[in-house]
Protein backbone atom coordinates (compact mmCIF):
# COMPACT_ATOMS: atom_id res chain seq x y z
CA UNK A 1 0.00 0.00 0.00
CA UNK A 2 1.14 3.60 -0.60
CA UNK A 3 1.44 6.50 1.70
CA UNK A 4 2.36 9.90 0.56
CA UNK A 5 4.63 11.65 2.93
CA UNK A 6 4.97 15.23 3.60
CA UNK A 7 7.97 17.18 3.69
CA UNK A 8 9.62 20.60 4.05
CA UNK A 9 13.48 20.77 3.05
CA UNK A 10 14.59 17.58 5.15
CA UNK A 11 11.94 16.68 7.18
CA UNK A 12 9.26 14.74 7.45
CA UNK A 13 5.83 16.75 8.84
CA UNK A 14 2.97 13.81 8.59
CA UNK A 15 1.99 11.12 6.48
CA UNK A 16 -1.23 9.87 4.73
CA UNK A 17 -2.01 6.48 3.71
CA UNK A 18 -3.41 6.05 0.14
CA UNK A 19 -6.39 3.81 0.59
CA UNK A 20 -9.06 3.07 -1.73
CA UNK A 21 -10.14 6.80 -1.31
CA UNK A 22 -8.83 10.06 -2.97
CA UNK A 23 -6.70 12.29 -0.78
CA UNK A 24 -7.11 15.82 -1.33
CA UNK A 25 -4.38 18.13 -0.56
CA UNK A 26 -4.05 21.64 0.66
CA UNK A 27 -4.67 24.31 2.74
CA UNK A 28 -8.25 24.11 4.19
CA UNK A 29 -8.46 21.69 6.94
CA UNK A 30 -10.24 19.45 5.40
CA UNK A 31 -8.21 18.37 3.03
CA UNK A 32 -7.12 14.55 3.37
CA UNK A 33 -3.57 16.39 3.50
CA UNK A 34 -3.35 19.77 4.61
CA UNK A 35 -0.34 21.90 3.96
CA UNK A 36 -0.72 25.10 6.07
CA UNK A 37 1.39 27.78 3.82
CA UNK A 38 0.41 30.52 1.94
CA UNK A 39 1.37 29.55 -1.51
CA UNK A 40 -0.84 26.19 -1.70
CA UNK A 41 -4.07 27.12 -2.77
CA UNK A 42 -7.25 26.04 -0.63
CA UNK A 43 -7.83 23.07 -2.54
CA UNK A 44 -4.90 22.74 -4.00
CA UNK A 45 -4.93 18.88 -5.94
CA UNK A 46 -5.52 15.24 -5.28
CA UNK A 47 -4.27 12.17 -5.10
CA UNK A 48 -6.63 8.98 -6.12
CA UNK A 49 -6.61 5.70 -7.71
CA UNK A 50 -7.70 4.80 -11.51
CA UNK A 51 -7.30 1.77 -12.64
CA UNK A 52 -4.82 0.28 -10.21
CA UNK A 53 -2.49 3.50 -11.20
CA UNK A 54 -2.01 6.31 -8.36
CA UNK A 55 -3.44 9.59 -10.37
CA UNK A 56 -2.25 13.44 -9.69
CA UNK A 57 -4.82 16.10 -10.09
CA UNK A 58 -3.82 19.32 -10.50
CA UNK A 59 -7.11 21.70 -9.23
CA UNK A 60 -6.07 24.84 -11.54
CA UNK A 61 -4.08 26.19 -8.52
CA UNK A 62 -2.41 29.22 -8.54
CA UNK A 63 1.11 28.04 -7.96
CA UNK A 64 0.43 24.33 -9.41
CA UNK A 65 1.99 21.07 -8.65
CA UNK A 66 5.43 19.93 -10.05
CA UNK A 67 5.81 15.91 -10.53
CA UNK A 68 9.79 15.42 -10.74
CA UNK A 69 10.10 19.02 -11.92
CA UNK A 70 7.09 19.54 -14.42
CA UNK A 71 4.13 21.28 -13.94
CA UNK A 72 0.97 18.98 -14.07
CA UNK A 73 -2.45 19.60 -14.09
CA UNK A 74 -3.07 15.43 -14.58
CA UNK A 75 -0.47 12.56 -14.35
CA UNK A 76 0.09 9.10 -12.97
CA UNK A 77 2.06 8.64 -9.86
CA UNK A 78 4.71 5.65 -9.39
CA UNK A 79 6.41 5.13 -6.15
CA UNK A 80 9.72 7.46 -5.60
CA UNK A 81 8.11 10.14 -7.76
CA UNK A 82 8.46 13.34 -5.79
CA UNK A 83 5.65 16.29 -5.95
CA UNK A 84 6.49 19.59 -5.05
CA UNK A 85 3.52 22.13 -4.38
CA UNK A 86 5.37 25.40 -2.84
CA UNK A 87 8.09 24.64 -0.68
CA UNK A 88 6.64 21.60 0.53
CA UNK A 89 7.22 18.01 -1.16
CA UNK A 90 5.00 15.22 -1.41
CA UNK A 91 6.86 11.79 -1.57
CA UNK A 92 4.80 8.75 -2.41
CA UNK A 93 6.77 5.75 -0.22
CA UNK A 94 5.40 2.26 0.44
CA UNK A 95 3.33 1.87 3.65
CA UNK A 96 5.98 -0.78 4.77
CA UNK A 97 9.52 -0.08 4.72
CA UNK A 98 9.88 -4.04 4.10
CA UNK A 99 7.73 -4.36 1.51
CA UNK A 100 5.59 -7.52 0.90
CA UNK A 101 6.05 -8.74 4.24
CA UNK A 102 4.99 -12.20 5.63
CA UNK A 103 3.88 -12.32 9.24
CA UNK A 104 6.57 -13.23 11.49
CA UNK A 105 4.82 -16.30 13.27
CA UNK A 106 4.78 -17.97 9.73
CA UNK A 107 1.30 -17.23 8.38
CA UNK A 108 -0.95 -16.14 10.69
CA UNK A 109 -3.36 -14.12 9.37
CA UNK A 110 -3.49 -10.96 11.69
CA UNK A 111 -2.29 -10.03 15.21
CA UNK A 112 -4.03 -12.12 17.68
CA UNK A 113 -7.13 -10.21 19.29
CA UNK A 114 -5.07 -10.39 22.55
CA UNK A 115 -2.76 -8.06 21.23
CA UNK A 116 -5.20 -5.45 20.17
CA UNK A 117 -5.66 -2.91 22.04
CA UNK A 118 -8.26 -1.92 24.18
CA UNK A 119 -9.95 0.29 26.41
CA UNK A 120 -11.58 -0.25 29.52
CA UNK A 121 -14.40 2.34 30.32
CA UNK A 122 -14.88 3.55 33.73
CA UNK A 123 -17.57 0.71 35.08
CA UNK A 124 -14.79 -1.89 33.93
CA UNK A 125 -11.98 0.00 35.34
CA UNK A 126 -13.91 0.24 38.50
CA UNK A 127 -14.87 -3.55 39.08
CA UNK A 128 -10.91 -4.00 37.90
CA UNK A 129 -9.58 -2.22 40.66
CA UNK A 130 -12.17 -3.24 43.47
CA UNK A 131 -11.11 -6.81 42.66
CA UNK A 132 -7.74 -5.69 43.08
CA UNK A 133 -7.65 -4.05 46.41
CA UNK A 134 -9.81 -7.04 47.58
CA UNK A 135 -7.07 -8.53 48.15
CA UNK A 136 -5.55 -6.15 50.82
CA UNK A 137 -4.01 -2.88 49.46
CA UNK A 138 -5.79 0.24 49.07
CA UNK A 139 -5.89 0.85 45.56
CA UNK A 140 -5.26 4.52 44.84
CA UNK A 141 -7.44 5.80 42.44
CA UNK A 142 -8.24 9.66 43.00
CA UNK A 143 -5.62 12.01 43.45
CA UNK A 144 -4.16 12.70 46.52
CA UNK A 145 -5.72 15.22 48.75
CA UNK A 146 -4.15 18.57 47.74
CA UNK A 147 -1.34 19.91 50.55
CA UNK A 148 0.56 22.88 50.02
CA UNK A 149 4.44 22.22 49.58
CA UNK A 150 7.22 24.40 50.21
CA UNK A 151 11.40 24.58 49.89
CA UNK A 152 12.46 26.25 52.79
CA UNK A 153 16.11 27.04 52.08
CA UNK A 154 18.67 25.93 54.94
CA UNK A 155 21.81 26.54 53.84
CA UNK A 156 22.96 29.32 50.79
CA UNK A 157 22.05 32.28 49.18
CA UNK A 158 18.71 32.69 47.71
CA UNK A 159 15.92 35.68 47.09
CA UNK A 160 14.07 34.06 49.89
CA UNK A 161 13.98 32.17 52.55
CA UNK A 162 10.83 29.94 51.88
CA UNK A 163 9.10 29.17 48.60
CA UNK A 164 5.41 27.80 47.83
CA UNK A 165 5.54 25.24 45.15
CA UNK A 166 2.18 26.44 43.39
CA UNK A 167 3.46 25.91 39.59
CA UNK A 168 3.74 22.47 37.73
CA UNK A 169 7.43 23.68 36.93
CA UNK A 170 9.86 25.43 39.72
CA UNK A 171 13.04 25.98 38.62
CA UNK A 172 16.40 26.91 40.85
CA UNK A 173 19.12 28.80 39.29
CA UNK A 174 19.81 31.92 38.35
CA UNK A 175 17.70 32.57 35.02
CA UNK A 176 14.58 34.77 34.48
CA UNK A 177 12.65 31.88 34.82
CA UNK A 178 14.14 30.35 38.10
CA UNK A 179 11.40 30.58 40.79
CA UNK A 180 14.38 29.23 43.70
CA UNK A 181 17.08 32.77 42.80
CA UNK A 182 20.33 31.67 43.22
CA UNK A 183 22.81 34.47 43.87
CA UNK A 184 26.53 34.46 42.71
CA UNK A 185 28.85 35.51 39.95
CA UNK A 186 28.71 31.22 39.22
CA UNK A 187 25.60 29.98 39.85
CA UNK A 188 24.24 28.16 37.20
CA UNK A 189 21.24 29.56 34.92
CA UNK A 190 19.25 26.41 36.00
CA UNK A 191 20.66 23.99 38.33
CA UNK A 192 17.89 21.83 38.63
CA UNK A 193 13.61 21.89 38.09
CA UNK A 194 10.94 20.29 40.22
CA UNK A 195 7.90 19.26 38.56
CA UNK A 196 4.12 18.84 40.44
CA UNK A 197 2.66 15.73 38.45
CA UNK A 198 -0.99 14.74 37.56
CA UNK A 199 -1.48 13.16 41.05
CA UNK A 200 -0.24 15.96 43.00
CA UNK A 201 3.40 14.15 43.60
CA UNK A 202 6.74 16.78 43.44
CA UNK A 203 9.78 15.12 41.46
CA UNK A 204 13.14 16.65 41.34
CA UNK A 205 15.47 16.29 38.48
CA UNK A 206 19.26 17.85 37.38
CA UNK A 207 19.05 20.21 35.02
CA UNK A 208 22.80 21.62 34.86
CA UNK A 209 23.96 20.10 38.16
CA UNK A 210 23.23 16.52 40.34
CA UNK A 211 21.07 17.41 43.08
CA UNK A 212 21.18 15.08 45.83
CA UNK A 213 18.55 14.15 48.29
CA UNK A 214 19.23 13.01 52.02
CA UNK A 215 22.67 12.98 50.64
CA UNK A 216 21.97 10.44 47.57
CA UNK A 217 22.78 11.78 44.09
CA UNK A 218 19.91 12.11 41.72
CA UNK A 219 19.37 9.54 39.16
CA UNK A 220 17.06 10.98 36.19
CA UNK A 221 14.04 12.30 38.76
CA UNK A 222 13.71 11.60 42.27
CA UNK A 223 10.31 11.69 43.79
CA UNK A 224 10.27 13.78 46.68
CA UNK A 225 8.33 13.35 50.53
CA UNK A 226 7.93 15.20 52.99
CA UNK A 227 11.19 16.14 55.23
CA UNK A 228 13.85 15.49 52.16
CA UNK A 229 16.78 17.48 52.12
CA UNK A 230 17.82 18.87 48.72
CA UNK A 231 21.35 19.75 48.02
CA UNK A 232 22.01 21.58 44.83
CA UNK A 233 24.37 24.30 43.38
CA UNK A 234 25.56 25.33 46.68
CA UNK A 235 22.58 25.75 48.67
CA UNK A 236 20.11 23.35 50.78
CA UNK A 237 16.55 23.05 51.02
CA UNK A 238 14.06 21.20 52.89
CA UNK A 239 10.96 19.97 51.04
CA UNK A 240 7.90 20.11 53.69
CA UNK A 241 4.16 19.36 53.07
CA UNK A 242 2.20 21.49 55.06
CA UNK A 243 -2.09 20.57 55.28
CA UNK B 1 15.34 28.06 20.00
CA UNK B 2 16.55 25.18 17.62
CA UNK B 3 14.69 22.31 17.25
CA UNK B 4 15.99 19.81 14.93
CA UNK B 5 13.56 16.84 14.34
CA UNK B 6 12.95 13.61 12.20
CA UNK B 7 9.85 11.82 12.19
CA UNK B 8 8.99 7.82 10.55
CA UNK B 9 6.00 6.10 10.53
CA UNK B 10 5.53 2.59 9.23
CA UNK B 11 2.72 -0.57 9.16
CA UNK B 12 5.30 -2.44 10.28
CA UNK B 13 5.68 -6.39 9.32
CA UNK B 14 2.70 -7.75 10.96
CA UNK B 15 -0.58 -5.82 11.02
CA UNK B 16 -2.86 -5.07 7.71
CA UNK B 17 -3.01 -1.02 8.20
CA UNK B 18 -1.22 1.85 9.85
CA UNK B 19 -3.61 3.18 12.45
CA UNK B 20 -0.58 5.35 13.92
CA UNK B 21 -0.58 9.28 12.55
CA UNK B 22 2.09 11.43 13.53
CA UNK B 23 2.09 15.48 12.90
CA UNK B 24 5.15 17.69 12.86
CA UNK B 25 4.78 21.76 12.98
CA UNK B 26 7.57 23.12 13.27
CA UNK B 27 6.42 26.69 13.03
CA UNK B 28 4.35 26.51 16.27
CA UNK B 29 6.45 24.09 18.24
CA UNK B 30 4.66 21.32 18.28
CA UNK B 31 4.93 17.93 17.73
CA UNK B 32 2.18 15.39 18.05
CA UNK B 33 1.81 11.72 17.93
CA UNK B 34 -1.09 9.39 18.11
CA UNK B 35 -1.89 5.57 18.18
CA UNK B 36 -5.26 4.65 16.95
CA UNK B 37 -7.69 1.75 18.02
CA UNK B 38 -10.83 0.04 16.88
CA UNK B 39 -12.51 -2.42 14.39
CA UNK B 40 -12.76 -2.25 10.24
CA UNK B 41 -9.67 0.22 10.26
CA UNK B 42 -11.34 3.11 12.19
CA UNK B 43 -8.19 3.55 14.07
CA UNK B 44 -6.88 5.50 11.66
CA UNK B 45 -9.48 8.08 11.39
CA UNK B 46 -9.18 8.20 15.19
CA UNK B 47 -5.62 8.55 15.49
CA UNK B 48 -5.66 11.44 12.03
CA UNK B 49 -8.90 13.61 13.63
CA UNK B 50 -6.85 13.48 16.85
CA UNK B 51 -3.52 14.83 15.06
CA UNK B 52 -5.25 16.81 13.04
CA UNK B 53 -7.42 18.67 15.84
CA UNK B 54 -4.49 18.91 18.30
CA UNK B 55 -2.38 20.95 15.60
CA UNK B 56 -5.44 22.85 13.93
CA UNK B 57 -6.63 24.28 17.71
CA UNK B 58 -2.95 25.15 18.72
CA UNK B 59 -3.11 26.93 14.84
CA UNK B 60 -5.96 29.17 15.96
CA UNK B 61 -4.62 30.01 19.40
CA UNK B 62 -1.21 31.02 18.15
CA UNK B 63 -3.15 33.95 15.65
CA UNK B 64 -6.44 34.33 18.92
CA UNK B 65 -4.63 33.86 22.47
CA UNK B 66 -7.82 35.09 23.93
CA UNK B 67 -9.40 32.10 22.28
CA UNK B 68 -11.46 30.52 24.83
CA UNK B 69 -10.13 26.62 26.72
CA UNK B 70 -11.98 24.10 26.39
CA UNK B 71 -12.00 21.69 29.90
CA UNK B 72 -11.10 23.05 33.37
CA UNK B 73 -7.30 25.58 33.54
CA UNK B 74 -4.73 23.80 35.30
CA UNK B 75 -3.49 25.77 38.59
CA UNK B 76 -0.08 26.63 38.40
CA UNK B 77 0.84 25.24 34.92
CA UNK B 78 1.80 28.02 32.18
CA UNK B 79 -0.27 28.90 29.27
CA UNK B 80 1.02 27.11 26.83
CA UNK B 81 0.56 23.67 28.63
CA UNK B 82 -3.21 25.14 29.23
CA UNK B 83 -3.31 25.65 25.66
CA UNK B 84 -2.29 21.74 24.79
CA UNK B 85 -4.31 20.33 27.59
CA UNK B 86 -7.54 22.24 25.53
CA UNK B 87 -6.15 21.08 22.56
CA UNK B 88 -5.80 17.73 23.78
CA UNK B 89 -9.94 18.12 24.98
CA UNK B 90 -11.35 19.16 21.82
CA UNK B 91 -9.36 16.28 20.31
CA UNK B 92 -11.36 13.78 22.50
CA UNK B 93 -14.76 15.04 21.79
CA UNK B 94 -13.96 15.55 17.97
CA UNK B 95 -13.16 11.65 18.35
CA UNK B 96 -15.96 11.03 20.38
CA UNK B 97 -18.14 12.50 18.28
CA UNK B 98 -17.28 11.12 15.34
CA UNK B 99 -17.01 7.65 16.81
CA UNK B 100 -21.26 8.02 17.61
CA UNK B 101 -22.20 9.32 14.17
CA UNK B 102 -20.81 6.14 12.19
CA UNK B 103 -21.63 2.70 12.75
CA UNK B 104 -17.83 1.23 11.56
CA UNK B 105 -16.65 3.54 13.79
CA UNK B 106 -18.17 3.15 17.10
CA UNK B 107 -16.15 2.28 19.79
CA UNK B 108 -12.62 3.66 18.11
CA UNK B 109 -10.05 5.92 20.59
CA UNK B 110 -6.65 6.33 20.00
CA UNK B 111 -3.87 7.38 22.67
CA UNK B 112 -2.02 10.90 22.05
CA UNK B 113 1.73 11.95 23.25
CA UNK B 114 2.77 15.57 22.43
CA UNK B 115 5.12 18.05 22.96
CA UNK B 116 4.89 21.76 22.86
CA UNK B 117 7.87 24.74 23.20
CA UNK B 118 7.59 27.61 24.53
CA UNK B 119 10.33 29.95 25.73
CA UNK B 120 12.41 27.82 27.45
CA UNK B 121 10.50 25.03 29.09
CA UNK B 122 8.54 22.65 26.90
CA UNK B 123 5.00 20.68 27.63
CA UNK B 124 4.82 17.01 27.51
CA UNK B 125 1.21 16.31 27.78
CA UNK B 126 -0.57 12.17 26.96
CA UNK B 127 -3.35 10.46 27.11
CA UNK B 128 -2.67 6.39 27.07
CA UNK B 129 0.23 4.27 26.30
CA UNK B 130 1.83 6.12 23.52
CA UNK B 131 5.28 7.45 25.45
CA UNK B 132 7.64 10.57 25.37
CA UNK B 133 11.59 9.75 26.94
CA UNK B 134 14.24 12.44 27.11
CA UNK B 135 17.70 11.47 26.14
CA UNK B 136 19.99 13.76 28.67
CA UNK B 137 24.06 12.92 28.70
CA UNK B 138 23.29 9.25 27.37
CA UNK B 139 20.98 8.36 29.79
CA UNK B 140 17.26 7.93 28.08
CA UNK B 141 14.12 8.23 30.33
CA UNK B 142 10.57 7.87 30.23
CA UNK B 143 8.94 11.50 30.91
CA UNK B 144 4.96 9.51 30.46
CA UNK B 145 3.55 7.36 32.86
CA UNK B 146 1.35 4.85 30.44
CA UNK B 147 -2.26 4.80 31.22
CA UNK B 148 -2.21 1.34 30.79
CA UNK B 149 -3.82 -1.35 33.46
CA UNK B 150 -0.55 -2.85 33.75
CA UNK B 151 1.54 0.35 34.66
CA UNK B 152 -1.13 1.35 37.07
CA UNK B 153 -0.90 -2.31 38.86
CA UNK B 154 3.06 -1.67 38.95
CA UNK B 155 2.50 1.79 40.16
CA UNK B 156 0.16 0.52 42.89
CA UNK B 157 2.90 -2.18 43.87
CA UNK B 158 0.54 -5.33 42.91
CA UNK B 159 2.82 -6.51 40.27
CA UNK B 160 6.83 -6.14 39.02
CA UNK B 161 7.92 -4.34 35.94
CA UNK B 162 8.93 -8.13 35.10
CA UNK B 163 5.43 -9.53 35.71
CA UNK B 164 3.83 -6.76 34.07
CA UNK B 165 5.96 -7.15 30.63
CA UNK B 166 5.59 -10.91 30.57
CA UNK B 167 1.31 -10.13 31.26
CA UNK B 168 -0.93 -10.67 28.84
CA UNK B 169 -3.04 -7.57 29.63
CA UNK B 170 -0.32 -5.37 27.77
CA UNK B 171 -2.64 -3.37 25.75
CA UNK B 172 -5.50 -2.58 28.26
CA UNK B 173 -5.75 0.98 28.52
CA UNK B 174 -7.29 3.07 31.00
CA UNK B 175 -7.50 6.15 29.24
CA UNK B 176 -7.60 7.05 25.37
CA UNK B 177 -9.28 9.86 23.49
CA UNK B 178 -12.72 8.99 22.26
CA UNK B 179 -14.30 7.00 24.72
CA UNK B 180 -15.64 9.08 26.99
CA UNK B 181 -17.19 12.54 25.90
CA UNK B 182 -14.33 13.85 28.50
CA UNK B 183 -10.75 13.01 29.49
CA UNK B 184 -8.04 13.62 31.85
CA UNK B 185 -4.71 14.98 30.21
CA UNK B 186 -1.34 14.19 31.80
CA UNK B 187 0.08 17.49 31.07
CA UNK B 188 3.92 18.17 32.39
CA UNK B 189 6.04 21.09 32.09
CA UNK B 190 9.96 20.42 31.84
CA UNK B 191 13.09 22.68 31.39
CA UNK B 192 14.94 21.94 28.31
CA UNK B 193 18.66 22.07 28.36
CA UNK B 194 20.90 22.78 25.49
CA UNK B 195 21.82 18.69 24.05
CA UNK B 196 18.78 17.29 25.52
CA UNK B 197 17.18 14.50 22.91
CA UNK B 198 13.05 13.94 23.11
CA UNK B 199 11.87 11.10 21.31
CA UNK B 200 7.52 10.75 21.13
CA UNK B 201 7.20 6.68 20.26
CA UNK B 202 3.71 4.54 19.77
CA UNK B 203 4.47 1.14 21.67
CA UNK B 204 5.15 -0.81 18.28
CA UNK B 205 8.74 0.77 18.84
CA UNK B 206 8.82 -0.01 22.91
CA UNK B 207 7.64 -3.51 22.78
CA UNK B 208 10.16 -4.53 19.92
CA UNK B 209 13.25 -2.45 20.78
CA UNK B 210 14.59 -1.93 24.74
CA UNK B 211 15.84 1.29 25.73
CA UNK B 212 19.17 0.73 25.95
CA UNK B 213 19.17 -0.11 22.58
CA UNK B 214 16.93 3.61 21.79
CA UNK B 215 19.68 5.31 23.65
CA UNK B 216 22.30 3.79 21.80
CA UNK B 217 20.55 4.93 18.49
CA UNK B 218 19.89 8.14 19.57
CA UNK B 219 23.22 9.10 20.61
CA UNK B 220 24.93 7.51 17.28
CA UNK B 221 22.69 9.28 14.63
CA UNK B 222 24.19 11.95 13.03
CA UNK B 223 20.54 14.22 12.87
CA UNK B 224 17.16 13.38 14.06
CA UNK B 225 15.90 12.01 11.12
CA UNK B 226 18.83 9.69 10.69
CA UNK B 227 17.58 8.71 14.33
CA UNK B 228 14.18 7.91 13.05
CA UNK B 229 15.06 5.74 10.40
CA UNK B 230 16.51 3.88 12.75
CA UNK B 231 14.28 3.35 15.06
CA UNK B 232 11.80 1.96 12.91
CA UNK B 233 14.35 -0.11 10.99
CA UNK B 234 15.28 -1.97 14.67
CA UNK B 235 11.30 -2.01 15.19
CA UNK B 236 11.13 -4.45 11.88
CA UNK B 237 14.53 -6.40 12.73
CA UNK B 238 12.87 -7.20 16.02
CA UNK B 239 9.49 -8.22 14.75
CA UNK B 240 7.67 -5.46 13.33
CA UNK B 241 4.66 -6.81 15.76
CA UNK B 242 2.54 -3.59 15.63
CA UNK B 243 2.72 0.00 13.64
CA UNK B 244 5.64 1.97 14.64
CA UNK B 245 5.93 5.48 14.74
CA UNK B 246 8.12 7.84 16.05
CA UNK B 247 9.37 11.58 16.33
CA UNK B 248 12.83 12.45 17.42
CA UNK B 249 13.42 16.44 18.21
CA UNK B 250 16.70 17.92 19.76
CA UNK B 251 17.50 20.94 21.13
CA UNK B 252 21.00 22.28 19.58
CA UNK B 253 21.60 25.21 17.84
CA UNK B 254 22.03 24.80 14.14
CA UNK B 255 25.35 24.83 12.55
CA UNK B 256 25.03 26.02 8.73
CA UNK B 257 27.68 24.85 5.97
CA UNK B 258 31.02 24.38 6.98
CA UNK B 259 30.94 24.70 10.38
CA UNK B 260 28.77 21.07 9.91
CA UNK B 261 31.04 19.87 7.78
CA UNK B 262 33.60 20.48 11.08
CA UNK B 263 31.35 19.60 13.30
CA UNK B 264 30.14 16.32 12.11
CA UNK B 265 34.44 15.45 11.29
CA UNK B 266 34.89 15.90 14.72
CA UNK B 267 32.18 13.49 16.00
CA UNK B 268 32.53 10.71 13.36
CA UNK B 269 36.41 11.00 14.43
Amino acid sequence: MSKLVLKFENSVLTEVPMGAKEVSIGRSPDNGLVIDNPAVSHYHARVFNEDGRLMLEDFGSMNGTFVNGQRVKMISLKPGDSVVIGKHSILIADSREIPNAFPVNGGAKAAPKINETVMLDTKERREFLQKVSAVGESAQVAPARVKVATLVVRKGRTDQREYILSNKLTVIGKSAMATVKLKGWFAPKAAAQITRRDDNSYHISGAGNVPTVNGQPVIHTAQLSPGDVIAVAGIELEFICRE
Amino acid sequence: MEIEFGARTDTGRVRENNEDSFRAAPELNLFVLSDGMGGQASGEVASRLAAETIVAHSRDAETNPSLPLTGESIEGASDAANRLASAIRLANRAVHRAALKNASQLGMGATVVAVQFADDRMIVAHVGDSRAYRLRNGELEQLTQDHSFIAEQVRLGMMTPEEGSQSKLQNVLLRALGTDPQVDVDVNEELLIEGDTLLLCSDGLTHEVAGAQIAAVLCDADDAQEAADDLVRLANQAGGGDNITVIVLRHAPKLVGAMAKIGRWFKSS
